[in-house]
Order: structure tokens, then C-alpha cells, then sequence
């Protein structure tokens, strides 16, 4: 089969490679229907992940049809229409039975790695480097999906792909972050970043009853999609405006009772910091640029909520303790639970309350993926979502 | 092996302060010799009766710079014994050093003999203090090599685990274990170094509590070890603890060993029992199926092939049936389990068994 493999950083090429088999008895084969880039993709791409090898099959969010399954799965058929969450869960330890999903202990084979580098293992993911177990990702015809009989959801016929897809990922991640603000018709939230992840916080943010949505980034045409699919109230471009202190007037003097991270460890800005923060990415002082997650917390409210979504690797420098501490702020995050979310989402799609699909942009041919990821990181031709045709 | 509690240990034994104390000297000592003799080796050099001249100074650097190294060691872990033992060895290339200039005929014997008997009383000190923090490194340190919480009650773990033959499952090293009788059990091992097999027995056996166990033949390794299997606080749940002591050839087995060489292994075997027990068998990554790094790529069918193998090899051995498992069935009140879903029912089944299906645990 066909597959975008990593080779090396900002190196990427479409391969022949095996196709997947049955490994364990609970997986399943899924032939993808769709895939698609995710902003955390191109961490891997730009080689900020630690522990990726040369040869590794990307891509975390996809959909498609099973066309094999292992004896243990009893709940799918051939030919039944799946969305895979991108986390690996077993459905079984204490963390699946808590609903941390994303934390379970059994879905990670390499979960040593990521215990020596983050104190305990992290769960296993698809196409993410081999912190999260080595799986051959979604970037590809054939996926082989373990714990079939737990993670994927079957999605009606009456949906299309990419009405259903994005419940892979970003769409339950973007709803975790406003689900973690705590939100009520009162509060006011900001939002950092306004890629896929970032609209679907806005959107969720909305959903869930929050009366002003600030969308802050620095591309006129994702702020302009912001206001008109995902409900923003308020738009900040902070190449021309400065961050806090417009944050301070729109909220005369209070700051967001919420603010939520999108944008993760290449956060762009201006200034010293930045400066500061690229040299230090660099020369791999550490693996983060932590800017607007600092932001953030500079901005939020007393005893408010942080909530953060940007995916960050390590040890960060030039950390906010003092404020978050004397404030009062809580810190939320997590890599999304994406099973807790799955299914009642679905069911907002169905009853016509969202529409995902108005996050996409670009169609691609599996083939022209690597062209894609370097149109996705470049912001060319106002990228927003490219979903992989195979 | 003592039967204290696996968790209940006293963190310093009395003596430790003092131990502490002449390490700290013995650590002040080093440094101040070291820079001595990395500042004015050929003072030092005529002082203690060696031609100064030649490659006797550096020599005398080369020593400073690892007595100091030493001395930073000492200070900084004044309770650990490793630091400790590295000063003896250093001691030991002093005195083969100074051994080899006695040799010399331009070395004044006297002064040579003076430094000689220095070192050895410095050497004598250091295997005294070596000798107190081991022992009191050893009684404050926990035996427990490596632990793991298992979603199972202690009964259910012990049950499968008190199956002597289903250990190969989860510890890859192992090939066959085969009981003789209640007490002794037959083990065979596929090690770096060969094959080796050996027999052991069960030195105390309290269900659903804790298994110990020992080697009784003369094998190269020798090992003793005990297992316990506590209830989680406030859950059904199993808090497993693995206590090992390791021997060579004949020697007392002890802990520190143990943990030099088998931690990441008993680590290992740890998570595969505990991925065994809650979710049916050891789930494998496209990169992890191999030994070494590979991409995260499927793999071949000779490399499918070859773990299909070993499974099989670990499989054939004695009894088949997981008896007392139920994976996915979940027992402990208050799961999240949706109403409407029952866990399926327990099969014999060929092992890896048959996983649990649909539970449903989505909210």
C-alpha cells in the first residue's frame, strides 16, 4: 500500500510499504476513506518531536471502511464506516474506566520512552512518534486499529466523511478545551489560535453557551472564518494589535474568565520573547516555544481558567508560575479524551447543531501529501484543513 | 528473606549519621588531596619521595583530577555506597602506582614507604565507611524492585500468577515453567548467555497475598524473590510488588544486584502481566514487534511470522486455558460501565485469550 512516510525533518515522501496485518486479537484493518493533516503534524514535520524514526507512517485522524478484523473484535463487521479516535485506549485499566482515555495504561507499547522523558507513560497514539507506542499512522490506504472492539466509532450513511471525520480528533479536542472552561452564559473566553483546533474551541465554546468568543491569530482569513462558521465575537490580529492590552479594554479591565491554548509549542509573536524562545528551540535548551500559553496566563482573569490544547514536548523556560500562583488560576489540559466525546458529538452533528466540515479547505490525492503539509505549514493559498483522498 | 511488609521499612537505620559523618571527611580529604596534586604535583612528587621530573607530575594531575571527581562523588551522595566503593578503587590505583615507582632508582625509599602507609590507612578508612553505608544503604532501602496496579482483585492476580506456567507470557525470557509438585517447579530460560534451566521452589504461599519463591539447584544465577499482591486503597483493585534478590555463581544473593540487572526487565514483565490480565494479551506496536528501533511501518509477513512463533513456543508449554481471567469483564462497583451491557462470559479459550468485546464504557 501507499503511505506518507517521515524521513528526516521537513522531509516527507508517499511510499510503498507492507500492508498492515492483524497483530493482536482486538485489532481491526481500516481501509481510510479520508485522512487529514493535523496542526500537530507538523511538529513532527519541523522535527520539534523527540524519538520520531526515518520511515514512520503519519497521520492520527482518519475514517474509513474495516476490511478485516482480529477474533476478538465482536461488535464490528467487514464493511462497517468508522471513525478511529486518534488515542489508542484499552478500555479496561482504571484510567478507561475514569473516562481518561487518553491516559490509558495498556495502550502503549514503547511506554517506557515517555516514562523516562515525562515521569510516567503517556497513551498510544497513531503516526505520533514513538512516545506514543511507534503505530504506523493514517496517512495511508490501510490502518491496522488496535482495541477495534473499543475505540472506533460506526458512523451513519447519512453523514458524509467529512461531516463525521474530524470527530477523530480535533472536534472532540476543541470541545474538551471550552468543556474545561467551565463555561457559562457570563463568561467570557479567549482563544489562541484560530487553526482547525482553535475553530472548533470557538465553536464548542459558543455551543456550550459562552456569550463573547475572542479569537486571537495573526491571519485576517482564519480570524474572518472564526467570525463567520465558528461564532466568534471579537477578533485580535496580534500583528496590529497588542494582545493584553485590547484583551484588557474588550473586557474593561477584568481580562477572560477562560482562555484557551491552540497553538502549542511553534506559537509565532513578536519581540524579545520570541526571540528568546526561538534561539532557546534552537539550540534545544528546550523543546518548546511557550508563548501563548504565557499569554495566557498573563491575560486570564484572577481565578480563572487556563485551558490548555497546544501540544507541548518538554521542559519550558520563562514559565509564569508567580502569576498563575498568586491569581488564583487553575490549569486544565490534556491530550483529548477523545472516547468520552465521540458519540455525543456525533449526535450534535446529527441534529444538525454543527457542522464540522466547514473547517476544510483543500482536497489532495494521498499522493500530493507531502506538498500539503509544506502548504499547511507555509499558511499558503489560506490553508485551513486538507483531508487526504486516497 | 526477612518477612517485613513490603511497604513499611525504616527510612534510616541509627548509625547512618556517623556514616554520613566520615564520608563527609573522607570526601573533604579527596578534594583537598586532589587539588593539591593538580596545582603542585612537583612539590607533592619530591614529598613523597619521586623524581619530579618526567611524566611522574602527570601522572599526579591525572590522579588529581579523579580524586576530586571522587570527592564530589562522596559529597554530594554522602549515604550512597557506590561513591564510596569508587574512592577503594581509587585507592587501589595509588597504591599500584606507588608499587611501581619503588621500582624506580631514582626514588627515595623512605619517603615512598612514608606515602604507601598513608594511602593504606586512607584505603582502610574508606573500606570502613564503605562498609557502613552499605549497610545502612541496604536496610533503608526498599527490596521492591519494581511495582504495578493492576484493575484485577488480589485474588484473580494471585490466581494467575500462583499458575507457575503462565508466567512465560508475560516474562519474555522465560520458555517453559513446569511444576512438579505443590512446592517445586521445573524453569527454563533463554538468557543473553545461553539457555539455562533451573529448579525452584515456593518458600511461602498465602492466597491471594503473596508468593515466595528460590532456587534450590546450583545454577550460575541464583535468585530468591517474593511477589505480593495488596488491595488498592479504597478499590478492587491490586497493587503487585516484586521483591528480587540476584546471586552469581555461587554467591548470597542480594538486592542491589538484582536491581543492577533485572529492574528493567522485572519493570517489563510487569506491564505485560498487567495488559495480560486487564485487556486479554500484550498489545504490540508496528515498531515494538521488533527487537531493536524500526519504524513505525506494518511489518513483513516473515516478521508476523516470527512473532506468531515465539507466541506459539510460549503457548505450547502445559496448560492453555487462562483460568480465573476474565478479560474486559469488570468487576470493581462504581465502573463506569453504561447499564444495558453485560460482560461476556468467561470461555476456556486457547491462549492469548479472546478479548473482551464492546464495553461500552463511553459515556
Amino acid at each position: 500500500m501507499r503511505a506518507n512516510c517521515w524521513m528526516g525533518k521537513q522531509k516527507l515522501s508517499v511510499h510503498h510499504v507492507p500492508d498492515p496485518q492483524i497483530l493482536n486479537a482486538r485489532d481491526a484493518i481500516v481501509k481510510v476513506t479520508a485522512t487529514t493533516i493535523c496542526g500537530s503534524d507538523l511538529h513532527l514535520y519541523n522535527g520539534f518531536m523527540p524519538t520520531m524514526q526515518k520511515g514512520d507512517i503519519l497521520g492520527h485522524e482518519f475514517m474509513g471502511e474495516v476490511v478485516d478484523l482480529g477474533k476478538g473484535v465482536k461488535n464490528l463487521k467487514i464493511g462497517d464506516r468508522v471513525v478511529v479516535p486518534f488515542c489508542i485506549a484499552c478500555g479496561n485499566c482504571e484510567q478507561c474506566e475514569l473516562g481518561n482515555f487518553s491516559c490509558c495504561e495498556n495502550g502503549n507499547p514503547t511506554g517506557w520512552i515517555p516514562e523516562k522523558l515525562m515521569g510516567h507513560a503517556t497513551c498510544g497514539a497513531f503516526g505520533y512518534s514513538h512516545l506514543t507506542g511507534g503505530f504506523a499512522g493514517g496517512q495511508a490506504e490501510y490502518v491496522r486499529v488496535p482495541f477495534a472492539d473499543f475505540g472506533p466509532l460506526k458512523v451513519p450513511s447519512t453523514l458524509s466523511d467529512e461531516q463525521v471525520l474530524f470527530l477523530s480528533d480535533i472536534f472532540p479536542t476543541g470541545y474538551m478545551g471550552a468543556e474545561m472552561c467551565e463555561i457559562t452564559p457570563r463568561k467570557v473566553v479567549a482563544v489562541w489560535g484560530a487553526g482547525p483546533v482553535g475553530q472548533f474551541a470557538i465553536a464548542s465554546a459558543r455551543m456550550l453557551g459562552a456569550e463573547r468568543v475572542i479569537a486571537i491569530d495573526r491571519f485576517p482569513y482564519r480570524l474572518k472564518l472564526a467570525v463567520d462558521k465558528a461564532g466568534a465575537t471579537d477578533v485580535i490580529n496580534y500583528e496590529d494589535q497588542p494582545v493584553q492590552d485590547t484583551l484588557r479594554e474588550m473586557t474593561a479591565g477584568r481580562g477572560p474568565d477562560a482562555c484557551i491554548d491552540c497553538v502549542g509549542l511553534e506559537a509565532h509573536g513578536h519581540g524579545l520573547p520570541y526571540a528568546h524562545d526561538r534561539v532557546e528551540q534552537k539550540l534545544k535548551l528546550q523543546l518548546d516555544r511557550p508563548l501563548a500559553v504565557r499569554e495566557a496566563i498573563f491575560a486570564c482573569r484572577s481565578a480563572g481558567i487556563v485551558s490548555i490544547l497546544g501540544v507541548y514536548a518538554g521542559l519550558v523556560d520563562k514559565f509564569p508560575l508567580g502569576p498563575l500562583m498568586n491569581r488564583g488560576l487553575t490549569i486544565r489540559t490534556g491530550q483529548c479524551h477523545v472516547h468520552r466525546y465521540m458519540k455525543p458529538l456525533l449526535e450534535r452533528i446529527e441534529r444538525g447543531e454543527i457542522d464540522p466540515s466547514f473547517v476544510v479547505s483543500h482536497h489532495m490525492n494521498l499522493d500530493d501529501t507531502p506538498r500539503g503539509y509544506d502548504m499547511f505549514m507555509r499558511k499558503q493559498d489560506e490553508v485551513m484543513k486538507i483531508v487526504l483522498l486516497s | 528473606m526477612k518477612s517485613v511488609s513490603a511497604i513499611q521499612r525504616i527510612p534510616y537505620p541509627d548509625d547512618a549519621p556517623d556514616a554520613a559523618l566520615l564520608s563527609r571527611g573522607l570526601g573533604w580529604f579527596s578534594i583537598a588531596l586532589g587539588v593539591t596534586e593538580l596545582a603542585a604535583p612537583r612539590l607533592l612528587a619530591r614529598a613523597i619521595g619521586i623524581d619530579p621530573r618526567g611524566v611522574a607530575p602527570w601522572i599526579l594531575r591525572a590522579m588529581g583530577a579523579r580524586e576530586i571527581l571522587a570527592g564530589l562523588g562522596v559529597l554530594m551522595h554522602p549515604r550512597r555506597p557506590a561513591p564510596l566503593w569508587g574512592r577503594v578503587a581509587g585507592d587501589a590505583i595509588d597504591l599500584a602506582l606507588l608499587g611501581t615507582a619503588a621500582a624506580s632508582k631514582r626514588t627515595s625509599l623512605p619517603r615512598l614507604a612514608g606515602a604507601i602507609a598513608a594511602i593504606t590507612g586512607v584505603t582502610a578508612l574508606d573500606v570502613v565507611a564503605g562498609r557502613r553505608t552499605q549497610r545502612a544503604y541496604n536496610q533503608a532501602n526498599r527490596p521492591v524492585i519494581s511495582a504495578v496496579t493492576i484493575n484485577k482483585p488480589p485474588e484473580e492476580v494471585y490466581a494467575f500468577f500462583r499458575k507457575l506456567s503462565h508466567l512465560p507470557l508475560v516474562m519474555d525470557y522465560l520458555v517453559s515453567v513446569e511444576e512438579i509438585d505443590a512446592r517445586r517447579s521445573h524453569w527454563v530460560a533463554k538468557l543473553p548467555v545461553g539457555t539455562i534451566a533451573w529448579d525452584a521452589e515456593i518458600t511461602d504461599d498465602r492466597p491471594g497475598k503473596l508468593i515466595a519463591w528460590r532456587s534450590v539447584e546450583r545454577t550460575p544465577i541464583n535468585t530468591r524473590g517474593r511477589v505480593t499482591f495488596t488491595r488498592a486503597p479504597g478499590r478492587n483493585m491490586t497493587e503487585v510488588r516484586v521483591e528480587l534478590q540476584l546471586g552469581f555463581l555461587g554467591t548470597e544473593p542480594s538486592a542491589t544486584l538484582a536491581r543492577l540487572f533485572t529492574r528493567a526487565q522485572v519493570k517489563g514483565d510487569l506491564r505485560r502481566l498487567k495488559a495480560v490480565l486487564e485487556t486479554g494479551e500484550v498489545l504490540h506496536s508496528d515498531a515494538s514487534v521488533h527487537r531493536g528501533p524500526h519504524p513505525a511501518q506494518p511489518s513483513t509477513p516473515d516478521d508476523i511470522a516470527r512473532l506468531e512463533r515465539s507466541r506459539m513456543s510460549v503457548t505450547a508449554s502445559p496448560p492453555t486455558a487462562i483460568k480465573g481471567v476474565t478479560p474486559g469483564a469488570n468487576p470493581p462497583s462504581g465502573s463506569r460501565t453504561a447499564a444495558g451491557t453485560t460482560p461476556p462470559p468467561v470461555t476456556p479459550s486457547t491462549s492469548p485469550p479472546t478479548s473482551p468485546i464492546g464495553k461500552g464504557v463511553r459515556p
